[in-house]
């Protein structure tokens, strides 16, 4: 199965006092309470004029991960890829 | 802020890095990152032409990261460089002169690599500026049947996680 949801900005990660993780697109706020956040970042089209960024946000608690990027939201246990 | 990536082919006994992000990558008999039609790849009466190996890695040239992890690279699953050519990939820590391959042994078909299963090139973490991870190592075969010209382009996708 292939997944494509989207080109966007790379997100910015902060981290509060009490360690939980907030995301952003500038458009969107994910906010995590445990777990981990992180970027899961590609360039598609390598060797081509037309490579293209993509950014997803990446939380995982417990074994199960949102992936957003945009307006698009998947949710998995699965490893994912852009 | 964000790292600031690019995917660059290595050439010469130095590596002497150009930056393909968003430039061909020409498979040829000759160990140079030029896109041009000199020293080509022949159509053999038998057997395959092999293609000097391309080396390439991930470079991280600035911005601001805390670490890089899990690098990789993947095709789109479906080989659109015509009949009797083929792409072969595979990961290797420590550059070496680009040199014309004469084996497939090692390599695994390039097209193999996807999303679902892509080719690893190093689990991190790591950090500040400059190559990272493994090369990916390239290189291409044109069999008996393939067609002469330029075959279509295909692309890479370069992937990581960072926070």
């Amino acid at each position: 199965m292939k997944y494509d949801i989207g080109m966007n900005k790379v997100h910015e990660i902060t981290t509060d006092a009490e360690g939980n993780h907030v995301g952003t697109d500038g458009d969107i706020t994910v906010s995590l309470v445990g777990g981990r956040m992180f970027k899961r970042r590609a360039i598609k089209g390598v060797g081509t004029e037309g490579a293209q960024e993509v950014c997803w946000l990446v939380c995982e608690l417990d074994g199960v991960r949102v992936y957003q990027s945009g307006r698009n939201v998947i949710v998995s246990r699965a490893d994912i890829n852009p | 802020m964000a790292a600031t990536v690019q995917l660059v082919e290595k050439n010469g006994a130095g590596g002497t890095q150009t930056d393909k992000t968003s430039g061909n990558i020409r498979f040829k008999n000759a160990d140079n990152s030029t896109v041009d039609t000199s020293n080509p790849m022949v159509k053999p009466g038998a057997g395959v032409d092999y293609s000097f190996e391309k080396w390439l890695r991930m470079n991280v040239s600035g911005g601001t990261y805390t670490e890089i992890t899990n690098v990789k690279v993947y095709m789109d699953g479906a080989n659109g460089l015509g009949t009797g050519v083929t792409l072969y990939a595979k990961a290797v820590t420590a550059y070496a002169t680009p040199a014309e391959a004469t084996a497939t042994a090692g390599y695994a078909d390039a097209f193999t690599y996807t999303s679902g299963s892509p080719l690893t090139l190093g689990a991190g973490p790591y950090t500040s500026t400059g190559e990272k991870a493994d090369h990916c190592v390239m290189m291409l075969t044109v069999g008996t049947t393939a067609s002469g010209g330029i075959t279509p382009s295909e692309t890479l996708t370069l992937s990581w996680d960072e926070i």
